[in-house]
């Protein structure tokens, strides 16, 4: 027993299989690749490199078998086979204190990966000109948002999140005071209207969902396709008390191919349902002051974009002007601003935002492997000087 | 041969001896102990964290969320126009009432520090929606669709100084900046409550910029002590030459409160009370009161008039509401006895009513009071009904608290002015 303990730990522990897992990390970087032609970016990511396996569907019955091992599987392996190799080698002596540094600054590394894996949030904010925004837009989730305008004032929104529609079923919620029954969601799809050739029947009793139908279409995979998500949803009161269920305020649909928001009545206030790109707010605005894209003389190719933006922060009295440009993000408030593009004839601007919590993990990481570098070649170095200038000259 | 390789032998043995030693003390120290178990732990923490993650999904999990936007428009410069509320605000600010050249209270603006503004408004300017940045908000039309935004924003510390933000306003119009010297030689100075105010008059069309309502900027800049406070007019340019003058008149009537004039004019500092105010829903009430020392200003709502936070000695904080009603506000023993369920006691008779109620007399008037308290918690209330409005003040919190804060509360009362 304890000797196929030993031999295990040896196994887990041994450099061949570090060897073996950076190949197959290698294979699976390639396989990645190539797969992005079918799958995209997005879907590549969560199918090859943020799961624990890649799966292969098998037949027509949603039989799916795992066929190689996934970015989070080979990460786990790799970081156990490192932290077995550590203890198994692991002795207090000044000459292996750059080893210690480089596999702690390796751990950093793997654990960084990771984390920014699960918990970064990317987005886009995408300004016109003179055009200013609190919040940005994430290009691949969609929200309902239910939104009472009835207050003077402001708005209250409701956001529905794509996952939970996605679901179907009743949704309930303490801020409404009505039931949405989601009826279909499509996560691509076409909207026609009903005096169009290929039109089937109305999408939906109330509203433009009336005049117009709605049919699936396969979920497009290139980062060019723009999917148009649509639901039909239906609204119904709670019931009164003794009353089993209430009779429906009728069906809306709700559709990112829609130029408007659907709109009715009910308990005394008007509510707003939009299907939009999911919203995330922050305490500060952003104002596209000018954009300015640069191309090489005689030639269409890019030489430089740039953003001046003001940021107004009023918790924190900020009030700049901010000069974004490739290489040079807007870092603020754990949001990092990067010029991802542009649109309209080169008029509006696409600020790419991360919200990434362990971003300097890697630039941590890479201090700490440099100095053990540094460190292990000073001692060896040392050890040699030392024993050369011990060794008598040759004759 | 022998002679040569001695020191070489030596020399390992001594290294290995002190490395020996070294090792020997050292593996009993925690750094020892942390070089060898850390990276384990930190490894083992990570894979925890990936197995639970991977096998529950939580990642993918988003609940639904909600949050208030204003209905402002967000602000594009920090004098420009309006700002953005925040999507955990639960409170908004109040709205400013329809100016008729009377004094008028908003909202605060900075997030630690509340300001309140007084000035004279023109009747033509429009209130608009404000801010969590914009004290002051008005839109002012002109013929032909023009029109003009007119602010009042104040930020904490220099914001960038006079210079920078004078040619952050001359690149909107999209004009070069000016250096010190030119500034000083254009710029007019208005002496007014909170100093002296410096007044630029800027003029130009950006490019792709709507003459209807873009073209001139007419801004005043004003720094105190701890704040800097921007005065803008943002329009057409023929119509913000003709409000140039009622501008400036409205640049020298505006006031701070108390705590944020005493940065800006000592003379101001000398009045404890807060200036006049209109309630958010427009009435034309007016109303002042001296707030205790230890009280601490929250948003209004749109169901309170006022909110003031109190911390005692003890760390337990009391809450303080002002909610105007219009009407009678239901009766006495109906407000008494909703209080009373609040705290978990039982309701009393019209009887009972008269020995718990205790007059209180304020400034031009006098209030009836009750104090009460429950299980676990205190209630002090007073109450008063002037020109067909209800006036509820109260106080609630734990024991403790609410007994510590009485005095303070019955002052608060006291102090209080329906007719200033």
């Amino acid at each position: 027993m304890k000797e196929n303990l030993r031999q295990c730990f040896d196994f887990i522990s041994s450099l061949k299989l570090t060897i073996f897992l950076l190949a197959a990390s290698l294979v699976l970087v390639f396989a990645g690749t190539i797969a992005q032609v079918h799958l995209g970016v997005d879907e590549v990511q969560k199918q090859y490199f943020q799961s624990m396996w890649v799966w292969c569907p098998v037949g027509s019955q949603g039989l799916r078998i795992p066929i190689y091992p996934g970015g989070h599987l080979l990460g786990a392996i790799l970081l156990v086979n490192l932290v077995s190799a550590h203890l198994r080698r692991f002795r207090w002596t000044w000459r292996k204190l750059g080893i210690h540094f480089i596999h702690a600054g390796l751990v950093i590394m793997l654990a960084g990966g990771l984390f920014t894996d699960l918990f970064s949030v990317e987005s886009y904010t995408r300004l016109g000109p003179g055009e200013a925004k609190n919040y940005s837009e994430d290009s691949r989730k969609t929200e309902l948002a239910v939104i009472d305008e009835s207050n003077k004032d402001y708005d209250q929104v409701t956001a529905i999140p794509d996952a939970i529609l996605r679901k179907g079923g009743t949704i309930e919620h303490a801020s409404l005071p009505f039931r949405i029954v989601v009826g279909h969601f499509y996560d691509n799809s076409q909207v026609t209207m009903m005096d169009q050739p290929g039109a089937g029947q109305p999408a939906a009793t109330q509203g433009i969902g009336a005049q117009v139908s709605v049919s699936p279409l396969p979920v497009a995979a290139s980062q060019e396709s723009d999917n148009v998500v649509s639901a039909v949803i239906e609204i119904v009161p709670q019931p009164q008390p003794g009353e089993a269920t209430a009779m429906p305020l009728g069906s809306w649909l709700v559709s990112e191919a829609l130029g408007a928001p659907q709109q009715f009545a009910y308990g005394g206030r008007t509510w707003r349902l939009e299907l939009r790109p999911r919203r995330y707010y922050t305490p500060y605005t952003l104002t596209l002051q000018k954009f300015t894209h640069q191309r090489y003389a005689g030639t269409d190719i890019a030489k430089n974009y740039a953003s001046l933006v003001t940021l107004i922060d009023p918790s924190r009295s900020e009030n700049r002007d901010v000069l974004i440009y490739m290489n040079h993000p807007l870092r603020y408030r754990g949001e990092t601003f990067y010029q991802s593009g542009f649109d309209k004839n080169d008029t509006a601007t696409i600020l790419q935002s991360v919200h990434n919590p362990t971003f300097l993990a890697p630039y941590v990481a890479c201090a700490i492997v440099g100095a053990g570098l540094l460190l292990q070649f000073a001692l060896q170095y040392g050890g040699f000087s030392r024993r050369h200038k011990s060794a008598p000259a040759s004759c | 041969m022998a002679r040569n390789v001695e020191p070489l032998a030596i020399h390992a043995s001594r290294s290995t001896k002190r490395g020996t030693r070294v090792a020997a003390v050292l593996k009993n120290y925690p750094p020892f102990q942390i070089a060898r178990w850390g990276l384990p732990a930190a490894a083992f923490a990570t894979l925890a964290t990936l197995a639970a993650i991977d096998l529950s999904g939580c990642k993918k999990e988003e609940g639904i969320i909600v949050y208030r936007v204003s209905k402002a428009a967000p602000e594009t410069t920090a004098s420009g126009s309006a700002a953005p509320e925040a999507p955990e605000a639960s409170a908004m600010p109040s709205m400013s009432a329809p100016g008729d050249q009377s004094a008028q209270a908003v909202a605060p603006a900075t997030a630690d520090q509340p300001a309140q503004v007084t000035g004279s408004a023109p009747a033509d300017w429009l209130p608009q929606p404000l801010s969590a940045m914009r004290q002051a908000s008005y839109v002012v039309k002109g013929d032909n669709g023009a029109s003009a935004d007119i602010s009042l924003v104040i930020l904490d510390g220099p914001a960038g100084g006079t210079l920078d933000n004078v040619n952050r306003w001359l690149s909107q119009l999209g004009q070069a900046g000016m250096d010190q010297d030119k500034l000083s030689k254009t710029a007019q100075h208005v002496a007014a409550p909170l100093g002296d105010v410096t007044l630029v008059d800027l003029e130009g069309l950006p490019s792709g910029g709507d003459a209807t309502k873009d073209g001139r900027i007419v801004g005043g800049i004003v720094t105190t002590a701890d704040r800097t406070v921007f005065f803008k007019m943002h329009g057409n340019a023929a119509l913000t030459e003709s409000q140039k003058v009622p501008f400036i008149q409205w640049v020298a009537s505006v006031r701070l409160d108390p705590s944020a004039a005493a940065a800006a004019a000592p003379a101001a500092a000398q009045s404890a009370a807060i200036p006049p105010a209109i309630a958010p829903s427009g009435n034309n009430a007016q109303i002042q009161w001296q707030v205790p020392d230890g009280w601490k200003s929250a948003p209004a709502t749109s169901m309170r008039y006022a909110t003031f936070n109190t911390s005692g000695q003890t760390g337990a904080a009391a809450d303080v509401s002002v909610v105007m009603l219009d009407g009678e506000g239901g009766g006495d023993l109906q407000n008494v006895n909703r209080w009373r369920g609040q705290l978990g006691l039982d309701p009393v008779t019209d009887e009972d009513l008269k020995s718990l109620v205790v007059p209180v007399k304020a400034k031009d008037g006098g209030l009836l009071t009750v104090d009460m308290s429950g299980p676990t918690s205190r209630l002090l209330a007073g109450w008063t009904r002037v020109d067909g409005k209800s006036w509820f003040f109260k106080l609630t919190g734990p024991e403790s608290a609410a007994g510590a804060e009485k005095e303070k509360f019955i002052k608060f009362l006291e102090s209080i002015q329906f007719h200033p």
